[in-house]
């Protein structure tokens, strides 16, 4: 489940910075493309609009306001004015007349009435500066002209005077037409750089799904192989960076697959070799124990020389018997061929009957309440005990104490003997197959299976056992089974 | 049973001669008188010919293998049969127990052990002296040591005749299978529940109206089975 999220979260993190990328790439594009062409064309706009104005402006200036008498009356200029403005509409005419007593005519017409205070100062500086008239500046006055934006609303503003006496002419002109086209110009703009933007998420999309889909296969069937599936293999398909990669994932699972098979087939022939040994073992061996017993009750009238021959001959054959008992077992482990018979026991019953059958009553002191019921194999129980208990006893030395008590839904069951303890280089290899503690050790009558049996009786049963060096010293092995293997069972 | 009641009479099926002649060797030692055969084929000529008391009966023979005797002895036969198998938690076990076995030994086997399981299925056709008790149209004669269903006589094995006695001298009451493996098998405390319950299943075929909803022999979840007289 985890898994599955942290991979969701790599794969639309790549999905989104392919996208990201084709974003900003579109973005930019788009937004130079539009700011140059909207630029270019609000200049064209402007100019086009401006020069057209301001031409016909000064024409007019020439035309009718130079024509005007000096010291024209305040109706002659309005008049004049009127014509200027009606001539061509469009713009409003301001024209100013200083009197000799500095008093102000004016003259106004047009669709925007507008007052001098309507001009901007630095514009009315620059019409009334007289300029000396070099080679280069052919006359005292020129004409100037600026944008203003009084009340939000954008004007060109500009003005002349008459060179050699005349009245002072301002023109006032809208450019709300010009703004609004502008303005219509870049609503388009910004819709394109939108329809960009659109374009490219779906763009990388497509992009991203192409390149991620493979990927995605390939996780799959890398995932697939990590789960075992080693016959799992990719569809290579163009050859293209994802096509060779496809390609090298098929040749590592064929050698994984080949190297898998080649390592389980030598193990499962040495398995079978073990399994098979221990069979072919066995059928001997139950004729011998047939009769050892046979012999073992005439010992007693055996010759004195002959007794302990046939004594070592019936104890060996029941080692033999116990090593070959324990070979068949860790083979049935080894081939997965072990089964459970499960039964609801008292496990006080069953602790206290697996040390009286094997007369340790006197050696082991039992710490169990009756009444705790599980479900597990009696069999296999006994196993596990005996074994441990067993290894108690020869390595530890009584008393060797046993605690039965549940922990939630798990049986927990505690041997610790008196011993020693374990040294702590072996404890890791406690439950290894023939490990022996020291070579110096005298060799004992176990198999060396015993612990590795114990323990793989506690795995079948979903549990556990673990060896430690009890704080008050003395080794302490721990069993843990759950105490209910009813959903073990049904699921078996 | 048996003619010679002191000498039960054992037949042995087993074909590996090592075995067969040492467990001979070790039954006879014991007080058996045992024949044998080495194969399928020829211990149920022998079973004709003989009448033993109780077959002791090896799983892996040439020819026809011993769940196939034992079936075939069953169509005909409630004589006990002990399988020898390979291992306890083998599907041999539930083969053959399923096919009509009435206890298993594991090989190597020892003698004694062999032995005490041979008297202990015997001891399972004892009479005993005792009334007779009915549960609705099932009427078991602990005196005769018959069991007759709506007046017929049902045809038991010893070990399912003394599993029903042991449930209906307590009727109503749950016992575990372990108990049941020491009443009727007389196993220690490693008993197999899986006789039980093969057992049962064997019982209720013969007993129960519809064996596979019992109104007799009911299973108690967790504990083992009760008989009961139906609702």
């Amino acid at each position: 489940m985890k898994r599955a999220v942290l991979a969701g979260r790599r794969w639309t993190s790549l999905r989104l910075r392919l996208i990201v990328v084709f974003g900003l790439v579109a973005l930019t594009a788009a937004v130079s493309a539009s700011g140059i062409a909207y630029w270019l064309n609000r200049e064209a706009v402007l100019s086009r609009t401006q020069d057209a104005a301001l031409g016909d402006f000064r024409q007019e200036m020439q035309n009718r306001a130079a024509a005007l008498p000096a010291d024209p009356t305040p109706e002659e200029l309005q008049r004049t004015a009127e014509l200027m403005a009606g001539s061509s509409p469009g713009y409003s005419v301001l024209l100013v007349e200083e009197k000799k007593d500095g008093r102000k005519v004016f003259g106004s017409a047009g669709p925007d009435s507008f007052r001098l205070s309507d001009v901007p100062k630095s514009l009315q500086d620059a019409v009334a500066e007289q300029q000396k008239v070099t080679a280069a500046n052919d006359a005292p006055f020129h004409m100037y002209w600026q944008r203003t934006k009084p009340n939000g609303n954008p004007y060109l503003v500009g003005g002349t005077r008459i060179v050699g006496g005349g009245p002072t002419g301002y023109m006032y002109k809208s450019l709300a037409t010009e703004r609004a086209d502008l303005n219509a110009l870049a609503w388009s703009l910004c819709i394109a750089t939108a329809l960009a933007l659109l374009g490219s998420a779906l763009l990388a999309q497509a992009a991203a799904t192409t390149v991620l889909k493979p990927v995605q296969r390939l996780g799959d069937a890398a995932r697939r192989l990590g789960e075992g599936e080693l016959d799992t293999r990719l569809d290579v398909s163009g050859n293209d960076e994802l096509a060779d990669l496809s390609h090298t994932f098929n040749l590592a699972a064929a050698a994984l697959e080949k190297k898998v098979a080649d390592m389980s087939a030598r193990e499962e022939s040495s398995r079978r070799f073990v399994a098979d040994m221990s069979h072919e073992l066995r059928t001997p061996l139950t004729a011998l124990t047939a009769v050892t017993e046979v012999l073992e009750e005439e010992i007693d009238g055996l010759d004195p020389m002959i007794a302990p021959a046939v004594e070592l001959v019936v104890s060996e054959t029941r080692r033999l018997n116990n090593l070959v008992e324990n070979l068949m077992e860790v083979t049935r482990f080894d081939a997965g061929t072990a089964r459970l018979v499960l039964d609801d026991v008292d496990v006080a019953d069953q602790v206290t009957a697996c040390i009286d059958a094997r007369a340790w009553l006197d050696a082991v002191e039992l710490d169990a309440e009756r009444g705790i019921v599980a479900r597990l194999d009696p069999r296999r129980l006994d196993v596990i005990l005996a074994n441990l208990i067993g290894n108690a006893l020869k390595h530890g030395g009584s008393p060797v104490r046993v605690s039965v008590r549940t922990e939630e839904s798990t049986l927990v069951i505690a041997v610790k003997d008196n011993g020693p303890g374990i040294p702590e280089d072996v404890l890791p290899h406690v439950f290894d197959r023939f490990y022996k503690a020291s070579a110096s050790r005298p060799k004992s009558d176990g198999s060396g299976l015993g612990l590795s049996i114990a323990m793989e009786n506690a795995h079948i049963h979903g549990g556990d056992i673990t060896a430690e060096n009890s704080p008050e010293g003395g080794a302490l092995f721990t069993l843990r089974l759950p105490a209910d293997l009813t959903a073990a069972e049904a699921g078996a | 049973m048996g003619q010679n009641v002191g000498v039960p009479f054992l037949l042995l099926i087993e074909d590996d001669d090592a075995i067969r002649t040492a467990l001979e060797l070790s039954l006879s030692r014991q007080g058996h008188r045992v024949a044998t055969a080495a194969t399928g084929e020829d211990g149920l000529k022998l079973l004709k010919e003989q009448r033993p008391d109780l077959i002791v009966l090896d799983v892996m023979l040439p020819g026809i293998d011993g769940f196939e005797v034992c079936r075939r002895i069953r169509r005909t036969d409630q004589l006990p049969i002990i399988l020898l198998t390979a291992r306890s938690d083998d599907i041999d076990v539930v083969v053959g127990l399923e096919s009509g076995a009435d206890d298993y030994v594991v090989k190597p086997v020892q003698g004694r052990v062999l032995d005490a399981r041979i008297r202990a299925v015997l001891r399972r056709g004892e009479r005993e002296s005792s009334d007779s008790a009915t549960f609705g149209s099932l009427v078991i004669d602990r005196s005769a040591m018959t069991v007759t269903k709506n007046g017929e006589d049902l045809q038991l094995t010893p070990t399912e005749l003394r599993l029903l006695l042991e449930l209906s001298r307590r009727p109503g009451q749950a016992l575990s299978r372990q108990q049941l493996l020491r009443l009727v098998w007389e196993h220690d405390y490693l008993g197999d529940s899986r006789l039980v319950d093969a057992c049962v299943q064997r019982l209720r075929a013969k007993v129960e109206d519809v064996p596979s909803s019992p109104t007799l022999i009911r299973t108690v979840r967790g504990v083992g089975y009760r008989l009961d007289s139906p609702q």
